[in-house]
């Protein structure tokens, strides 16, 4: 089934937020070696050193509540720049945390890998 | 970690500048003519360009710089909490995560928001807006 850019973005934002949500672990098959991800101004490389940093984060449950996603083509072949606002749950937290967060895909075996992602808390 | 480096850009002809700098030289380029002259953010667009507008779909520098000049306000103010920065994978491409507030005259808060940018570079040693994403994001 062919997807419209808008319904993939979407489809793969779900995708993503779940398995960060319920199987953390699960992320390091988004990312590859070349893939980089700034967290809150730190600066990843490489799935295996992703995949430890959002693994390690501290605390053990999340949930993420998506508000927007926007995407567009990235002028790389078959690439989608998707931008994504929400807020995170924390247990415990009385206020949830707003968010907003960029990915870059690459298309990869029929689907996607994360080539660029940069998240950042949005504070008051 | 350092990531590869984009092509090195003139906008200041005796230096090269590493990317976090070009990033941060561009977005304060980009919301400075925002802010003083916003019929000038034409020219950082091309005929090619993409812009997202609060989930408004706009293409080409014209139709954008159409959008962007018919907001209905006649000065703002933005001011850039934080600028993240990283290589795109297309040569020379370097994708701008942006975020901060904006001072509207008259109204009492300011309004948080969003933007990414990806800056592709120009024949002339500059960078253009490729794509454009913004958001206000609310409470």
């Amino acid at each position: 089934m062919e997807m419209d850019p808008d319904s993939l973005a979407k489809a793969f934002v779900e995708h993503y937020y779940r398995t960060f949500d319920t199987n953390r672990s699960g992320l390091l098959g988004l990312y590859q070696d070349s893939s980089m991800l700034t967290f809150e101004g730190q600066k990843i490389q490489g799935a295996q050193n992703i995949a430890v940093k959002l693994t390690s984060l501290p605390f053990q449950h999340c949930s993420h509540h998506i508000s927007t996603v926007d995407c567009q083509p990235s002028g790389a072949p078959g690439g989608m720049l998707v931008f994504v606002s929400g807020t995170l749950q924390l247990p415990g937290e009385e206020h949830q945390l707003k968010f907003s967060q960029m990915f870059h895909l690459i298309p990869a075996q029929g689907s996607f890998f994360v080539f660029n992602d940069i998240f950042r808390l949005n504070y008051a | 970690m350092d990531f590869p480096e984009p092509q090195a850009v003139d906008p200041f002809p005796t230096q090269v500048l590493d990317p976090d700098s070009l990033a941060k030289a561009f977005v304060e380029h980009y919301y400075s003519t925002f802010d003083t002259n916003r019929t000038n953010l034409l020219s950082l667009y091309e005929d090619s360009s993409m812009l997202t507008f609060e989930g408004e779909k706009l293409q080409g520098a014209q139709n954008i710089s159409a959008k962007l000049n018919g907001l209905p306000f006649t000065h703002c103010s933005h001011h850039i909490s934080t600028v993240d920065c990283q290589p795109s994978g297309v040569p020379g491409g370097m994708l701008v995560f942006v975020s901060g507030n904006l001072q509207l005259p008259g109204e009492e808060h300011q309004l948080r928001f969003s933007q990414m940018f990806h800056l592709i570079p120009t024949p002339q040693g500059s960078f253009y807006i490729y794509n454009d994403i913004f958001r206000l994001n609310y409470a």
